[in-house]
């Protein structure tokens, strides 16, 4: 087992690592191998992109990455523990203190304002409500939803949503972001300014993976890796020439 | 580069009399690129010179049917092997190579679909750094150079999900 490494000057600390990491759904002839044998390191600074056809597994891959689902085959290591080994709810926290995520359908919770909704996850890491409304604040500020604080999902339109999903995710300084399609409902300004986002806290230290179907989102990437059938088949990365 | 590229592809399939090679280039590349039986001879006689393709004897009317030499076959490898870049394209060539591609036995389809994929990517990648910092002017040029090659791999993209679904024929 590796741990992060703080040495100055040594290569970025892989936050994330996925060693030959495969899901399968059910059993025998019936069985559905949603991932396949992924390895895949995302370091400290990072920005990686995962493209793919649909159902080839990016958001089973994500999902493993978080912790949010345990692989049937191979391991996932969040800041170099290992996360087959851990109980329920050392994972839950590991979770919760280290990875934000943006998922494919939001999942904002209809009760509650765009503040509020930011603000859940740092009230259950224990921090002050005075504190983590302050930190939902700039959080909303960030992605350009401040005035959408007091509004409720329905109240919004699907890029507004967005915006506050995202603002949740990047609440709390977290070291591992996972989206997945964040750009989902908003115009490629839009989408550029959220790249522009994440891009910007991989370079604040964050190791960041993002799911996209649209090249010119993944093109924000450091490396953008293809999924074909829930297997890695190539991957591009920025500063190499291209061939001929 | 293109043409001679293509009569080495479809001579992957046996000799053929230059005619012939007219008429297959354009079926194949549905007829997007006509050619006229003069560059089919003229692009055949220095492939000749160059080793790639070989002529056979005269029939009773004058005409030669042409086969590609292993050096003729090395050097169509090499050229589906090779991506084409997004900069000083000829235009439609990339059209041109997956045409081939699909036609010509033995080529991993898939495979020159992806590799493309990828250095198209790496331009993409290029052109958003530069967009950082870029001036507004600047930006919207870039902007231009990003749509277009992010066409270029909606397409790809497509092509993939198309061959998935429907498998070259007699592969
Ligand atoms: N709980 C499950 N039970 C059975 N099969 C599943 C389950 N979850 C996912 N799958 C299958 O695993 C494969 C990968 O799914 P995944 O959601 O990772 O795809 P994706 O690449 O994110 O697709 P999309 O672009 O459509 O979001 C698909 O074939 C899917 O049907
Ligand atoms: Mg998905």
């Amino acid at each position: 087992m590796t741990s992060p490494d703080p040495e100055p000057g040594t290569p970025a600390a892989v936050v994330v690592r996925l060693a030959e990491v495969g899901r399968r759904h059910g059993d025998g002839a019936g069985a559905v191998h949603a991932l396949k044998g992924v390895s895949l390191d995302v370091a400290a600074g990072e920005l990686v992109a995962v493209m793919g056809p649909s159902g080839s597994g990016k958001s089973t891959l994500l999902n493993l990455a978080g912790g949010l689902d345990r692989p049937t085959s191979g391991d996932v290591e969040v800041e170099g523990v290992a996360l087959a080994g851990l109980p329920a709810a050392d994972l839950a926290a590991l979770r919760r203190r280290n990875v934000g995520y943006v998922f494919q359908d939001l999942n904002l919770i209809p009760s509650l304002t765009a503040a509020e909704n930011v603000m859940l996850p740092r009230e259950l890491d224990g921090v002050r409500t005075a504190r983590a409304r302050e930190e939902a604040r700039a959080a909303l500020e960030e992605v350009g939803a401040d005035d959408l604080a007091d509004r409720f999902p329905e109240e919004m339109s699907g890029g507004q949503r967005q915006r506050v999903a995202i603002a949740r995710a990047l609440v709390g300084e977290r070291r591992l972001l996972l989206a997945d399609e964040p750009t989902g409902a908003v115009d490629t300004l839009v989408g550029d300014e959220i790249l522009g986002i994440l891009r910007g806290r991989a370079e604040a230290g964050a190791a960041v993976l993002v799911v996209t179907h649209e090249p010119r989102y993944a093109a924000w990437a450091d490396r953008v890796v293809f999924l074909k059938d829930g297997r890695l088949v190539d991957s591009a990365a920025a500063g190499l020439v291209s061939a001929r | 580069m293109t043409i001679r590229h293509g009569l080495l592809a479809l001579l992957t399939q046996g000799p053929r009399y230059g005619y012939q090679l007219r008429a297959e280039f354009e079926a194949s590349t549905g007829a997007t690129w006509p050619l006229n039986i003069g560059q089919v001879y003229t692009t055949l006689s220095r492939m000749e010179r160059d080793g790639l393709v070989a002529p056979g004897e005269q029939d009773e009317q004058g005409r030669v049917v042409y086969d590609i030499t292993e050096k003729g076959r090395a050097e169509l490898d090499l050229w589906f092997a090779t991506p084409v870049r997004q900069a000083d394209r000829p235009r439609d060539e990339l059209v041109i190579k997956l045409a081939m591609a699909m036609t010509a036995p033995g080529v991993d389809v898939a495979r020159v679909v992806q590799a493309q994929r990828s250095a198209t990517m790496r331009t993409l990648q290029e052109l958003t750094r530069a967009k950082r910092g870029a001036g507004v002017a600047q930006r919207l040029v870039l902007d231009s150079m990003i749509f277009q090659a992010e066409a270029e791999q909606r397409w790809l993209a497509h092509c993939e999900a198309v061959l998935a679904a429907s498998p070259k024929e007699g592969a």
